[in-house]
């Protein structure tokens, strides 16, 4: 995927840079706000990741200008500032997504990787499946191989989430953001907790397992181990 | 600056401004009391000289010229200090009475500056001023009758000099009464100034005295002391968190530095570098910066960040929310979780910082008590107001330690093996406190309950 990166640090940039082409990813970098409008609106890019702290024009009205000209790409706004108002500030602005510095490499991969294909499934496709796992969207139901799959509430907003993100990676911060509503860290094994029992019922019993464990990154729900 | 000089004080620039107002006041209303006794004057004298004439006329009219003439060098002998002089000429403008001068005969009303004329009875020979009104009889003589208005220049004059000295009287009694209150002023300012200057050099305890004079200067000096209180509070607040920075990251930054000494040695020694150090390293830095956001996060909300965004807070959904997150994880740690909560119980507030406090408290919960011990959620409407619990039969605190607990980085001793920094319930107090709430612990009997009220 092409992606725009501004950032002003130039050691985080040549960092973050590295990270996203090794994970396959064509980058243009810019340091200033007004060299990213330029490249912004003369180039197609999947995901804009934009510092929200650069001098001059910063990354808001950055977001700000390109969203005014009609540049609907996926933004993420990278930001050493952890507070609620700025999250949301940034949101309003028309970000789609916001990580807070500093951030292992695997976050922003997974995060870059799960705004790239947007838009997601459409509101109209009513069953996902992977492999012989099905979900039903709108009775809520789970069926592996035609068996049924009685889950809580908890466990299938999590298996929906791992679904509709099928083949990629979700870390644990994305999965406390949307299923719990959880913006921090809890620091317990929280997810590791309903995991295990989303695991036990999807997957036990079956001949493969669906639901991988990513190391020092997340889950994935794939048909391919 | 040490000493205001007088001459440039407020106190002065007040008192001028004071005199002005009562020079420019008093001079007005003296102006204005000799304009009304002048017209007044005026109007009698030519009352007076109407009244003259029309008797003088009635004479020639009845009695014949005359008895005219003769009326009128009787009149002009017996008005004494010639008040009242008269004129009479005949349509030849020959003078037949009067001492008024024949050039004077005219129809009409004229002022008339006479130069000196030796009366006799009038010594000094001073210029008379008149004020003349002629009237022309029917065979054509002209019968003038003059006032003497020299009375009325010197009323007028008098008048004039007693309004200046007033004016300048009135000023500087002025100029001195404003001289006193605001050197009086000056000197408590200056005392309320220099305890200013006193706690700017660093002795911050210190607090105004009250200015005097009048309840809004106390006020004042009341409200400035309640901003040097909260200022020192604050500052206080920003000494603690450098402190503990500098004490509490102090040791896992030691521990980090051990292991990328142990990684360096390990690069050139028999002990090759492991991916477990380097995620040990990892892990270690991520730890040091989770405690640096959670510091942030509490001066932030100490210094009253995030209210702005306040709105309506379902505090059921949250506890329902959060009880069920924790349901499967309190199981796997061998603990029964359970929940009391009251439906539809809302607050004014931030939902996320809510749902963070609320979580911190269940976290400390599972974390701090044995397995196999019980904790309940709950939220409840009280007369109070609004409280949320999380109360276990764990351990507990002791009631000494209660207060410590909710410092920044206070760690019983007996849950130093335990992760966590210490931060987690000074951040629950700060969020309470944020919404005007109480975080309250107290002895479940066994066990430790937490409360979080607020105020309905």
């Amino acid at each position: 995927m092409k992606l725009l990166l501004l950032e002003d640090d130039a050691d985080t940039r040549d960092h973050v840079a590295k990270v996203l082409r090794a994970a396959g990813h064509v980058i243009d970098t810019c340091s200033n706000g007004p060299d990213a409008i330029f490249l912004g609106t003369s180039n197609s890019y999947g995901v804009l990741i934009l510092d929200r702290m650069v001098p001059g024009v910063d990354g808001l009205s950055v977001l700000k200008a390109l969203r005014s000209a009609g540049v609907l790409t996926p933004a993420i706004f990278l930001t050493a500032m952890d507070n609620v108002d700025d999250r949301v500030e940034g949101l309003e602005t028309g970000a789609d997504d916001y990580l807070v510095k500093p951030f292992a490499g695997s976050e922003l991969l997974a995060r870059v990787a799960a705004l790239g294909r947007r838009p997601p499934i459409q509101d109209a496709v009513t069953r996902l499946s992977v492999a012989d796992l099905e979900v039903d969207l709108l009775k809520r139901t789970v069926t592996r191989a035609g068996r049924r799959i009685d889950l809580q509430q908890q466990e299938y907003k999590l298996l929906e989430y791992l679904i509709r993100h099928a083949g990629e990676i979700v870390t644990r911060t994305m999965l406390l953001e949307n299923v719990w509503s959880f913006h921090f860290d809890p620091g317990t094994n929280l997810i590791e907790s309903h995991m295990s029992r989303l695991r036990a019922k999807v997957d036990r019993g079956f001949d493969r397992d669906l639901i991988h464990t990513v190391r020092n990154a997340g889950y994935r729900l794939d048909a391919e181990t | 600056m040490r000493k205001l000089s007088l001459l440039r004080s407020g106190a002065f620039r007040f008192a001028i401004l004071i005199a002005a107002i009562f020079a420019i006041g008093t001079g007005v209303l003296l102006v204005e009391v000799e304009r009304s006794v002048g017209r007044y004057a005026t109007e009698v004298a030519s009352d007076s000289v109407a009244a003259e004439l029309a008797v003088l006329q009635g004479e020639d009219r009845t009695a014949g010229r005359g008895d005219l003439i003769r009326s009128i060098t009787l009149r002009e002998q017996a008005v004494r200090e010639h008040q009242i002089r008269y004129l009479l000429v005949d349509n030849q403008a020959h003078r037949l009475a009067g001492s008024i001068p024949a050039a004077a005969a005219r129809v009409g009303s004229y002022d008339l500056v006479l130069p000196a004329i030796d009366h006799g009875d009038e010594g000094d020979g001073a210029a008379v001023s008149l004020m003349t009104v002629g009237v022309r009889l029917n065979d054509g003589a002209i019968l003038v009758v003059g006032s003497d208005t020299s009375d009325l220049k010197d009323l007028r004059r008098a008048l004039g000099l007693s309004t200046i000295e007033f004016g300048i009287g009135i000023s500087l009694l002025a100029l001195i009464g404003g001289l006193v209150v605001g050197t009086i002023f000056l000197r408590r300012l200056d005392r309320v100034n220099r305890a200013v200057e006193r706690i700017m050099q660093g002795s911050l305890s210190e607090r105004l005295p009250a200015i005097g004079m009048s309840p809004e200067f106390d006020g004042l000096s009341t409200n400035l002391n309640l901003m040097l209180d909260r200022i020192e509070s604050l500052m206080a607040g920003l000494r603690q968190v450098s402190t503990d920075i500098a004490h509490d990251l102090r040791t896992p930054l030691t521990r980090l530095r051990q292991r990328l000494e142990d990684m360096k040695a390990g690069l050139s020694g028999a002990e090759p570098v492991t991916e477990e150090q380097v995620e040990a390293a990892i892990a270690e830095t991520d730890s040091i910066l989770a405690i640096f956001r959670a510091l942030l996060r509490i001066s932030s909300l100490e210094a009253g960040a995030g209210k702005q965004r306040f709105g309506e807070v379902d505090l059921s959904e949250i506890l329902n929310r959060v009880f069920r997150a924790y349901l499967p994880v309190a199981e796997d740690t061998h603990h029964t979780l359970s929940a009391d909560i009251a439906s539809d119980v809302t607050v004014q507030g931030d939902a996320e910082l809510l749902t963070q406090a609320i979580t911190n408290l269940t976290e400390n919960a599972l974390v701090h008590t044995p397995p196999g011990s019980h904790i309940c959620l709950s939220v409840s409407r009280a007369m109070s107001g609004v409280v949320v619990a999380v109360a276990d039969n764990g351990p507990g605190i002791p009631a000494t330690e209660r207060d410590k607990v909710l410092q920044r980085f206070y760690r019983l001793d007996e849950s130093r093996h335990t992760q966590g920094a210490g931060l987690g319930l000074a951040l629950v107090s700060a969020i309470a406190s944020l919404h005007g709430g109480q975080l309250l612990l107290s002895d479940n009997c066994p066990g430790l309950r937490v409360e979080m009220t607020f105020g309905g």
